[in-house]
């Protein structure tokens, strides 16, 4: 894992707590991604897809920006992503990107997944992957090891806005947390909470019930 | 916007000028159309309203003179949590545990450095609550008792505070042993409004609110501005305690109400009350009169009931006075009023800055504050090239019985005032003494005719304001 953040021409690699910052200033909304969940393809299927990727998307030679270009059609926001990956430095990002990038190829090259995957949220699908799964997983076991690879599926699911085939929302959300390495990492986690926390607080703040206030006895 | 004084007009015109927003109002704002921002039911409003209180606040709403109300909110507690916000925070040795919350704030993680002891805590200020307010606030404590709050500030952004529903109340229980202190008897009084919260302004929320916790009795937020019924309806209903802000308190002085009310007290807040304004209440109701200062983010700091300094409160509260570069100023020098503020278990600040100042003296044996001024203490330059910082024209202004004022001093040195109240010709002799150059010095009637803004306001563009004391970290 340390040697996808080593140092690459002469600059600075962000590591784990600065890849997660850049998903964090995505400003991504948890709460409202697992609230707006179309029905999706099995974890497993997905998973599979990851494990078949081929050599060609994880040559690190290979630009991110003309992968994802060429694969999402020259989707806008995609693109923006893919950009902000590249010019973050770091392989682990780069890599996390392309395998992304790969589910979407495969439904053309091996076929469609018994349920397509949603291609109106790629750009955050590349952020989540590059940036926040990146930080903590090794983008390479997403493909060796069932269990990360199970992670990297239900991250691509979710942030695409689809919910595992068989699953209900609080099964998919209860199985997210467990896989879920970055909360597991103690600074990374912290982080995430405090993310989690800033936007509970505005997303409550900004709620009507909030909003009638309380009854005022003095001017302040 | 809930039921603050409102950020994007703030006292907007002339008292008598008052209409509700609507679709005929230019000025009209939609927030203030009757019930527009309304949304939860009375039982959601008071859990513990008994059947007695329902029906009293019912009649509060439905006098023939009552105003058209535009809000309604309550307290949202249960009985429970009405016993709770009875009590008055411990403060024996409350201060290590509130370092303590404020330590795994996520404001403070990845601070370089120990923050062990208060002192070793970086100043903030309102900036730092407007850029991300979720920031300071604990990440364990119960969200369920948030509330939205708002503080427009003299210039600027609104800031939104997460309020704590059981500090609310909490400082209702304040303001009762505040005035009880002064050797006033408040019980619930079922024939008596206990609270009347005023305003005069353009537009405003206005309720009446049940108080399960006081008797069952009724308190009323209103807007004396426009309001054809406030005489009638004051009358009728007494109110045992007026609270306001100066502008809205100097309505009370108007002689079509006046003569007909009684309060047991009056409570000033949220502004600076000059000594003439004080003297006119005195004068026209006997009661005791108390100047409360504090900001809506660090919750109430220090009380004045006869002028004099401001004696802090016996809460969860240390007061420090910081010079410009963020060190405490000598025993008695004026600085800026730093404050550390554990009641508001939703945003617990340490050493956050006022950007008001004052002088820490002690009275009575407690720390209190004396020459308290308002935000951006402002400097003029005198024809000879010295520096006279606003609290000697304050002085000077109070002195000839100036209620409220703006004082202007242009790029050019040129200075005007406009004065409410007080002698104006000894009023510019004073000034032109002070300052050693022409000042012209124009008198209006009322402080709302000073203008949308607080009643003590200086400028000048000659001198810039120094920069606020300390930095954040």
């Amino acid at each position: 894992m340390a040697e996808l953040f080593r140092r690459r021409r002469g600059g600075g690699v962000p590591g784990p707590e600065a890849l997660l910052a850049s998903w964090l200033a995505e400003e991504p909304d948890e709460e409202r991604a697992w609230d707006s969940l179309a029905p999706g393809p099995g974890v497993a299927e997905v998973a599979a897809r990851l494990a078949a990727t081929p050599g060609e998307f994880l040559d690190p030679r290979a630009g991110v920006v003309p992968l994802v270009g060429d694969v999402l059609d020259g989707d806008p926001a995609a693109l923006a992503v893919a950009a902000r990956i590249r010019d973050s430095g770091c392989p682990a990002a780069r890599a996390g990107a392309a395998v992304a990038a790969w589910l979407w190829a495969s439904e053309e090259v091996l076929g469609p997944l018994s349920v397509p995957l949603r291609r109106d949220y790629a750009g955050r699908v590349l952020a989540a992957v590059g940036f926040r799964l990146a930080s903590a997983v090794d983008p390479a076991t997403w493909l060796s090891d069932a269990e990360r690879g199970e992670e990297a599926a239900r991250v691509v699911l979710l942030w695409g806005g689809q919910l595992p085939a068989g699953e209900d929302g609080p099964a998919a959300r209860s199985l997210f947390d467990r896989y879920d390495s970055v909360r597991r990492a103690a600074d990374l986690g912290a982080a995430l909470a405090e993310h989690r926390h800033r936007m509970e607080i505005a997303r409550r703040l900004a709620d009507a019930r909030a909003r009638e206030a309380a009854a005022r006895h003095a001017p302040e | 916007m809930p039921p603050s004084e409102p950020a994007p007009t703030g006292d907007a015109g002339p008292p008598g000028d008052a209409v509700t927003g609507g679709p005929d109002d230019g000025l009209g704002l939609d927030e203030y159309v009757p019930g527009g921002a309304v949304v939860l039911d009375d039982a959601e409003r008071w859990p513990a309203l008994s059947a007695v209180g329902r029906q009293r606040l019912d009649r509060v709403r439905a006098h023939p003179d009552a105003p058209q109300w535009t809000h309604a909110a309550g307290d949202r507690l249960t009985a429970a949590g009405h016993a709770r916000a009875a009590v008055p925070l411990p403060t024996a040795g409350w201060l290590p545990g509130h370092l303590a919350t404020a330590r795994a704030l996520p404001a403070y993680r990845g601070h370089p450095g120990p923050l062990d002891h208060l002192q070793d805590f970086p100043t903030i200020g309102r900036e730092d609550l407007v850029r991300d307010v979720s920031l300071f606030v604990p990440l364990d404590v119960d969200l369920d008792l948030m509330v939205h709050g708002t503080s427009s500030g003299s210039t600027g952004h609104a800031l939104v505070i997460p309020d704590h529903l059981e500090e609310v109340v909490r400082g209702f229980h304040l303001l009762v042993s505040l005035v009880e202190a002064q050797g006033v008897r408040w019980r619930p009084d079922p024939d008596r409004l206990a609270v009347a919260h005023v305003v005069a302004q353009r537009q405003a929320f206005t309720y009446a609110s049940a108080l399960p916790a006081f008797g069952d009795t009724v308190m009323a937020r209103l807007n004396l501005a426009g309001w054809p019924g406030r005489a009638a309806f004051l009358a009728a209903h007494d109110p045992q305690v007026y609270t306001g802000h100066p502008t809205s308190l100097e309505e009370l002085l108007a002689p079509d109400l006046a003569p007909r009310l009684h309060p047991l007290a009056i409570v000033s807040s949220a502004m600076a009350l000059t000594a003439p304004l004080r003297a006119a209440l005195h004068a026209a109701y006997g009661c005791p009169l108390l100047d409360l200062y504090g900001l809506h983010e660090t919750r109430p700091i220090a009380v004045s009931a006869d002028g004099g300094p401001h004696v802090v409160l016996d809460r969860r509260l240390v007061v420090e006075v910081l010079g410009p570069t963020g060190a405490p100023v000598p025993a008695g020098e004026r600085g800026e009023i730093v404050v550390t503020a554990g009641e508001n278990p939703l945003l617990p600040l340490v050493r956050y800055r006022t950007g008001d100042t004052g002088r820490l003296v002690e009275v009575g044996g407690r720390p209190a504050i004396a020459d308290l001024e308002g935000r951006d203490p402002v400097r003029f330059l005198a024809a000879d090239g010295r520096l006279v910082p606003s609290v000697d024209l304050t002085q000077q202004l109070q002195a000839y019985g100036a209620r409220g004022w703006t004082v202007d001093q242009d790029a050019a040195g040129a200075v005007r005032a406009v004065v409410a109240g007080g002698a104006a010709d000894a009023i510019g002799r004073a000034l032109v003494t002070l300052l050693g150059r022409p000042v012209q010095v124009r008198q209006v009637e009322r402080l709302a005719d000073l203008g949308p803004g607080k009643p003590r306001r200086y400028r000048s563009e000659v001198v810039t304001p120094r920069p606020a004391a300390g930095t954040s970290g």
